[in-house]
């Protein structure tokens, strides 16, 4: 599962400007506490775009006849049926059993009572006489438009309800956000597992740098004890809105402070005192862009995804930044796009970072590919 | 649900299974070769029988079983958007696989597979029992009827299929009845219920009814309706 890498490689290609610390502010920690400073934290961002609220959120305002809404699930299974293995065989997009499982979810956030939902297949009910008045919340006709941009445009499943379910969190998204994928739920069990043996990182300062949707911000938010908080950073308007408005659904807001700015830049006035600090930066080397399956390439930030020539611009950046931001002992969990990076990235941090580092260890996702670097700070 | 995953489990070349001290999986095709598992199995001391299983907490199962997910091959992470969240555990010590598909987070996926592991334990994990001076266990008459003669007041209220503690009671029931060769009327004398309300509580369960009819045709025994 864990792999060691003591192998020395030769140049650093950082490809950065050297950070520059030189000012920093020591505002105190507690001061991004929404009601306990007069001070207001000055990078926390002032005026958000309002986030989408998502489909599930959404109050029933609509309503459908229990047949208009069988004829809709005909129509999208139709649709579904008609993809067959099309994208899947074109660049790994989504096949017909796929789609028709999105249809199911997509219904359960459109209805407002989810029990009608297994009938809707069914040709003969009983008890259903066909007029009844399901309450929806939104119209059929956008539903319609909703199924038909999954198909026509392959627009992501979670930019159409607005949502991603993950770790046991229902997570708001939108076009301008990445949504969160399952491999980095693992960042959250592995920062889960280092607090729970030490009650300095259970109580510490943490970072969460490039936090997008606020997802793993928020899920070390809820591990840590009375005293521990998060900072989560984002450079993008949209992901600092985003993650600000999921903070908050889930009452974390004097947990985890969201701030704008660039990498290590509006964390400057806790530098060195970080218990951890965590990222799931850009990785994709850019000229893999124009390949990657639709929903993602054509829809998703670029931002979010474009790594540099090698895909390593920015965790080689944060890399070397965290040796300036964490303080003795802290953590740290990147997440990679496997294998290769990996390993390069753990080689640096154990045979070219002046011994700063230790611990340094691999750590493998689901699917059995090396896709985290993690250590300590000596 | 659970029928489904059972029909494709026997799709799949389950059989029956039996806990041993060695824990292995034993197969036994015919029902012949059932039945004298089944006495060699009584004779033997399980030192971890399903009930053992049953009661460990979720993290405890958890840590008994290989996860994985359908991942297919590719590159996965940023690279990927597909809400291929499916979970399969299999229980190392049985053998015995469950999965779930059908919910978009890979954490409640998690949690009905195991939950679905639980009643496959219950349902496929057999332990023999001594039928002289049979006492039923707790948690099998906390399934029961309250009309049964042999259930004090301080059992409390029945507990039904939807409560996660049925599993460990469906298990009792289970290796009662087959310790009585699948004879409801049996069984029924020994838990204090009248024939026909040990069958409407077998009936009241999709799987129950299932395995003990399973049981009751390997014996030539019409199947309970
Ligand atoms: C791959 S996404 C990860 C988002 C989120 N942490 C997650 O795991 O779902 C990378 C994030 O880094 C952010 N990002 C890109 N460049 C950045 C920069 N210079 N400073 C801070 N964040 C940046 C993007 O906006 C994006 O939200």
């Amino acid at each position: 599962m864990t792999l060691c890498f003591t192998r020395t490689i030769h140049s650093l290609p950082f490809k950065h400007p050297r950070l520059s610390l030189s000012n920093p502010s020591k505002r105190p920690i507690s001061s991004f506490l929404p009601h306990s400073s007069s001070q207001s934290p000055p990078l926390l961002h002032p005026i958000s775009p309002k986030p989408h609220l998502p489909l599930f959120l959404r109050p029933p305002t609509s309503s459908a006849t229990f047949s208009d809404l069988q004829k809709f699930h005909s129509w999208a299974k139709g649709l579904a049926f008609s993809v067959g293995s099309k994208f899947l065989d074109s660049d790994n997009g989504p096949d017909t059993d796929l789609l028709c499982r999105e249809i199911k979810w997509l219904l359960e956030d459109a209805v407002e009572h989810t029990s009608i939902l297994p009938h809707l297949g069914s040709s003969q009910n009983p008890n259903l006489t066909g007029s009844e008045l399901i309450r929806l919340k939104l119209d059929l006709d956008d539903l319609y438009s909703l199924w038909n941009q999954r198909i026509e445009e392959r627009r992501p499943f979670q930019y159409i309800v607005g949502c991603e379910h993950w770790r046991d969190f229902v997570l708001c998204v939108e076009e301008g956000v990445l949504i969160p994928r399952p491999e980095t739920e693992l960042i959250v069990d592995m920062v889960e597992e280092v607090v729970s043996k030490e009650k300095g990182l259970r109580n510490g300062l943490w970072a969460d740098l490039g936090t997008g949707s606020g997802a793993i911000g928020i899920g070390i938010g809820r591990i840590l004890e009375e005293g521990g908080r998060v900072i989560a950073t984002d450079v993008s308007e949209v992901a600092v809105s985003v993650a600000t408005f999921n903070v908050q659904r889930y009452g974390l807001q004097d947990k985890v402070q969201v701030r704008q700015g660039s990498w290590f830049e509006p964390i400057e006035d806790v530098m060195g005192k970080l218990a951890g600090l965590v990222s799931n930066p850009p990785y994709i080397p850019r000229d893999q862009i124009p390949r990657l399956q639709a929903e993602v390439g054509k829809h998703e930030p670029r931002l979010a995804l474009d790594g540099g020539d090698h895909g390593m611009d920015d965790l080689l950046h944060l890399c070397e930044g965290s040796s300036i931001a964490l303080g003795s002992g802290g953590f740290f969990a990147f997440e990679t796009n496997g294998d290769e990076q990996s390993e390069l990235l753990a080689d640096i941090m154990t045979s070219k970072s002046e011994n700063r580092f230790r611990d340094v260890k691999i750590k493998t996702d689901m699917a059995g590919i090396h896709r985290f670097v993690t250590g300590f700070r000596r | 649900m659970a029928q489904s995953l059972l029909k494709s489990m026997f799709a799949g070349g389950y059989s029956k299974l039996f806990t041993s001290p060695a824990n292995r999986r034993i197969p036994s095709p015919t029902p012949h070769q059932f039945q004298f598992q089944l006495r060699i199995n009584a004779f033997s001391t399980s030192s971890n029988s399903s009930r053992d299983f049953l009661s460990l907490s979720d993290e405890l199962l958890m840590d008994q079983c290989e996860m994985n997910t359908f991942k297919a091959s590719g590159p996965g992470g940023q690279h990927r958007n597909k809400r291929e969240s499916a979970v399969r555990l299999k229980h190392s010590p049985t053998g015995i696989i469950a999965q779930a598909v059908e919910d978009r987070s890979q954490h409640k996926n998690r949690a009905s597979a195991l939950a679905r592991l639980r009643t496959l334990l219950a349902l496929k994990v057999r332990d023999a029992i001594d039928l002289d001076g049979y006492t039923p266990p707790l948690e099998l008459l906390q399934i029961l009827p309250a009309k049964s003669t042999i259930r004090g007041s301080d059992v409390g209220s029945q507990i039904g299929p939807n409560n996660p503690k049925f599993a460990l009671g469906m298990k009792a029931l289970l290796d009662l009845i087959y310790a009585v060769n699948g004879s409801v009327s049996e069984a029924a004398k020994l838990l204090g219920l009248s024939t026909g309300a040990l069958s409407r509580l077998i009936l009241s369960d999709d799987s129950l009814r299932m395995e003990v009819n399973e049981l009751r045709a390997s014996k030539g025994m019409k199947p309970l309706k």
